[in-house]
């Protein structure tokens, strides 16, 4: 865990979490849902957050978002943005619906959802959407943020982007309103994009067509985009750093190759090794990982993820939270063992 | 060895079913019509599934890829008679050997039948009745099937559940006290209470997390080899259907493009559109990144309602040629497999070969 004194940012930081906590009060009482979550994003990189339902991943970006349900407590944490080298905004400290915050929301910061057609507001156009984040972020005319929508619309290769900008979400399929919601999401250029499972809902053609169109779209205009999925593959094909998330808390983070080649957790290793890879010699089963995710009522004691490590040791990881291990370059294990597992074979 | 038939010529039954088969789908059509107005005019008609052969051997997994609207649930949906069908026949070994042509069964001969012949859905929410324990949901089959008294059935319903690995204590539990992977093994405890040899499983896995699917997956595979099941198993993570089938059939817009062995069409796929497929797989192997390898296909998947002339895939193909925009491809034996493509023979199209 990081120390409580603030250290300033080092220059090439854009976005910086610190012991983010995110509860919900509920009938059943109090949901944890994220417990301390630390997580960087340095300019024009892409770090995938990979986890399974339940782990916190879209709680958390939501919280940078101030996008939260209002029974969400954001109960402790920082989060430090500089969209420009001069400014340093502490999200954590502003309202949600604070002058500074709604400038953010889609100006500096973007964001794109899993489900487009829900995402979207079905009785306005498509360009109509994107006039009105150009006209209300970049004060322009009605005349200049339209020739913006259509240009918008042209980048994210929806064809006769002039004929698109009057339509609306129903008329288009769901690979295009992808297409139609990263327009609106990058219309004024911001820094960071938060791209929440956003090909998880489309087919696999589809889904190659919207990641190649991400990465060509952030290698031209050099944003820095967080994306959440649970797919190990699209993280595989996109991300420069992966954090990896369990029960609200990252419990690894490293470069890309450091997750899928030397990954240090057990839970990183066992989720790895329960996904069928292709053209790769049939096993007879798959590897799996025993028992299920906790409800967020009975969280284990010590190691969230001791009940089903096949690595825990009962007197540590049952009773101690385990802090973070740091490893030569970015690498850094929430684990007991971190560094002390047997290698294992990927 | 499987029979590709010529969907014209309907053999007699009898002869139609190859030794080792348990069920020969030939010339599978289903049609819905496209309606305008109140007085419900047709206007036109999707070809949700179009001339659809394939064999599904006994004992084995026949995975059916395809993208969303491509016809693979609908298949699953007319082999299992919950769709009339607009063409073709299905043919089904009874455990008494007997082959019938279920297409031409009404529906009270085809009941006996059902017993053979389960389904387990995706979505593990609203496929089970909320007001039901599970000893009613998953007894429920043999009490329609008159089955058996209230205590066989309580003690077949413990049997099951144990069998899938849920507690025999929870029989009377509602669904809501379980999670996603254990409701899903509730549908299959369900499909499994009558015996049946043959259960299709349409995307049984798709709504859960990796770890879960894991766990499902495998139970399947036990399942199956302890009761020789035969599975149909649909689903669009490909992935999945590497590991879990023997055979694939591959679907674009209501038509089969590819049909054989899976290692073998993932090796070196025959047709342009299971290449376009598998690249487009995100690999978990950040080594395997796309730089620019990937086959992008234009455009969107074709209208079943308003299909593209030809072949379906040529808009989207980068081999298509003058003859794929005019002429349809047959469905064809090549090199051990059956392949919709003018031109199988000729192309060199890359698999996933590790």
């Amino acid at each position: 865990m990081k120390t409580t004194t603030i250290q300033p940012m080092p220059p090439e930081r854009l976005l910086e979490l610190d012991n983010v906590h995110v509860h919900f009060t509920m009938r059943e009482g109090l949901v944890k849902a994220v417990n301390g979550v630390s997580y960087h994003v340095n300019r024009g990189e892409v770090l995938g957050i990979v986890g399974e339902s339940g782990s916190g991943k879209s709680v958390t970006a939501r919280s940078i978002m101030k996008l939260l349900a209002r029974n969400a407590i954001e109960a402790e944490g920082r989060i430090r943005f500089r969209p420009k080298p001069e400014s340093e905004i502490d999200i954590s400290a502003l309202s949600r619906q604070s002058r500074e915050m709604r400038a953010l929301r889609g100006g500096s910061i973007g964001m794109i959802f899993q489900e487009p057609m829900t995402a979207l507001s079905p009785v306005h156009s498509i360009g109509t959407q994107i006039m009105r984040t150009v006209m209300l972020h970049r004060g322009v005319g009605k005349q200049a943020a339209r020739q913006r929508a259509i240009e918008l619309l042209e980048r994210v290769q929806l064809p006769k982007p002039a004929e698109m900008v009057d339509r609306y979400p129903h008329q288009l399929s769901g690979g295009m309103r992808q297409r139609a919601m990263i327009a609106l999401a990058l219309s004024c250029d911001p820094s960071l994009l938060i791209a929440d499972e956003p090909t998880t809902a489309l087919d696999v053609t589809t889904e190659a067509q919207i990641l190649e169109l991400l990465k060509s779209l952030q290698e031209e205009m050099g944003m820095a985009i967080i994306f959440i999925t649970h797919n190990f593959g699209v993280v595989a094909d996109i991300a420069d750093r992966v954090a990896v998330m369990y029960l609200g808390r990252v419990v690894e983070t490293g470069s890309v190759d450091d997750i899928f080649y030397r990954p240090g957790h057990p839970y990183t290793r066992a989720l790895l090794q329960s996904i069928p890879k292709l053209g790769q010699a049939p096993m007879r089963r798959l590897r799996t990982i025993p028992g299920m995710v906790p409800d967020p009522f009975n969280i284990p004691e010590g190691c969230v993820f001791n009940p089903r490590c096949a690595h825990a040791v009962l007197g540590t990881c049952n009773v101690e939270a385990p802090s973070v291990v740091s490893f030569p370059g970015e690498q850094s294990v929430r684990c007991h063992f971190a560094g002390q597992l047997p290698e294992e074979v990927q | 060895m499987s029979q590709i038939m010529n969907s014209s010529e309907q053999p007699l039954a009898g002869n139609v079913l190859a030794d080792d088969a348990l069920i020969s789908v030939s010339g599978l059509r289903k049609y819905f019509p496209v309606t305008r107005g109140w007085m419900q005019r047709k206007v036109g008609e999707v070809r949700a599934v179009d001339d659809i052969t394939f064999d599904i051997k006994r004992g084995e997994t026949f995975g059916l890829v395809g993208e969303s609207g491509s016809g693979k649930s609908t298949v699953a949906r007319l082999i299992l008679r919950a769709y009339s069908l607009t063409g073709g026949s299905v043919h089904f070994r009874k455990a008494d050997g007997n082959v019938v042509d279920l297409s031409r069964l009404g529906d009270r001969e085809m009941r006996p039948i059902r017993r053979e012949m389960q389904m387990i859905f995706q979505d593990p929410y609203s496929s089970l009745n909320p007001r039901m324990t599970l000893l009613e949901l998953v007894g429920e089959p043999m009490v329609i099937h008159g089955v058996g008294s209230q205590g066989e059935i309580r003690d077949r319903v413990a049997e099951l559940l144990s069998l899938v690995g849920l507690r025999p204590e929870y029989v009377l539990r509602y669904p809501h006290a379980f999670s996603g992977g254990q409701r899903q093994r509730i549908g299959i405890a369900r499909a499994l209470a009558l015996n049946p040899s043959f259960i299709a499983a349409d995307e049984a896995v798709s709504a859960l997390d990796v770890s879960v699917a894991a766990q499902n997956i495998n139970l399947m595979q036990d399942l199956q080899e302890k009761f020789g099941l035969t599975y149909l198993f649909i689903t669009h993570d490909l992935g999945m259907v590497e590991h879990i089938s023997d055979r694939i059939g591959v679907m674009y817009v209501g038509r089969l493009v590819e049909v054989g062995d899976t290692a073998e069409i993932f090796n070196k796929p025959l047709h342009p559109y299971t290449e376009a497929l598998l690249s487009a797989v995100p690999q978990p192997d950040p080594r395997r990144r796309s730089s620019g390898k990937r086959v992008v296909l234009k455009g969107e998947i074709a209208d079943p309602a308003n299909p593209p002339s030809g072949c379906y895939f040529h808009p989207r193909c980068r081999y298509a040629t003058d003859l794929c925009r005019t002429d349809t491809p047959q469905l064809r034996p090549v090199a051990g497999r059956s392949v919709r493509c003018h031109y199988a023979e000729e192309l060199d199209l890359t698999g996933v070969g590790a």
